[in-house]
């Protein structure tokens, strides 16, 4: 498991450890925020991949 | 930033979703923000609309908050509405006072929101029918944020709730808060500040450290992908 995987694994027993439903609700933000990252970063790298990977800048 | 909400709902104690909304408000986000009820505030409908300008004044953003009943407002924030945003206040000669403050929408509506477009049971999009407030906005010189429009909340689940309540929280403190980087660094602030004898678990403090820097190592990477992109564009 790597260490996101962890943090989100450990994120959901907080969640249910936490007595207070506010902080619930903050735990699982925390979770979807960095998944939402982990979408972010593979829209971003795929951008990347596309533009070295465009013919028209094979020319330079 | 100073948020304002003005609620309008004629029985707000009787509806979850106002209730809901208003014990979202952690005690310390109540440092700048203010709630403000109408019907609570003037049971006979009379409005103190130089107290209510006072209010606006001493605030940066301004939340118009209810129930979306026949694609307007319950009635006192209309009547708050002609009442408080006069001449000379809110536009026309000298009529500057609330220019440069925010103003937004927090819609609470009964029907999915898949009708409100073109060819659904509503047939218009939220957008086109709270032109009126856009309008508002313009001509106080406010400019209007993206409403939160919240559709059927007594069939939500309890994770969309939770998630309806962060968010809650955002669009009522953040600046721009519909931007990834804006609420990785709130997320953050909260995780330092959310209190750990609530959690009982004994490495809690252990993992909210790691849950911080997980989100900052991402950044980092999610802006140097930005960078090689951007480099590559020059």
């Amino acid at each position: 498991m790597d260490e996101q995987e962890w943090v989100v694994t450990e994120l959901d027993r907080l969640f249910h450890a936490s007595q207070d439903y506010k902080q619930k609700a903050l735990m699982q933000a925390a979770a979807e925020i960095i998944r939402e990252q982990e979408i972010r970063k593979e829209q971003l790298q795929g951008e990347l991949d596309g533009t070295l990977w465009s013919p028209g800048n094979w020319s330079n | 930033m100073k948020t304002l909400i003005i609620i309008s709902h004629p029985e707000v104690d009787q509806s979850s979703s106002q209730q809901f909304l208003i014990q979202s408000i952690s005690d310390t986000m109540r440092t700048n923000v203010t709630v403000h009820i109408l019907e609570k505030t003037y049971p006979d409908g009379k409005i103190d609309s130089a107290y209510e300008q006072a209010l606006l004044k001493k605030h940066d953003r301004i939340l118009f908050q209810f129930p979306f009943y026949w694609y307007s407002s319950p009635p006192l924030l209309k009547k708050w509405q002609d009442e408080v945003l006069t001449e000379h206040f809110a536009f026309g000669y000298r009529g500057d006072k609330l220019a440069g403050k925010e103003l937004g929408l927090v819609l609470s509506i009964g029907i999915a929101e898949k009708e409100y477009q073109t060819g659904g049971q509503e047939g218009y999009s939220i957008s086109e029918l709270t032109k009126p407030y856009q309008a508002l906005a313009r001509k106080t010189k406010m400019s209007f944020i993206r409403p939160l429009s919240i559709f059927q909340f007594a069939y939500q689940s309890e994770q969309e709730k939770r998630r309806l309540l962060v968010r809650y929280q955002q669009y009522v403190t953040l600046k721009r808060p519909d931007s990834l980087k804006t609420r990785e660094k709130w997320m953050i602030e909260e995780l330092k500040t959310t209190a750990i004898d609530t959690l009982k678990m004994d490495n809690a403090e252990f993992i909210i450290n790691q849950t911080i820097d997980q989100i900052e190592d991402n950044r980092m990477e999610l802006d140097e992908l930005r960078m090689h992109i951007d480099n590559f564009h020059d």
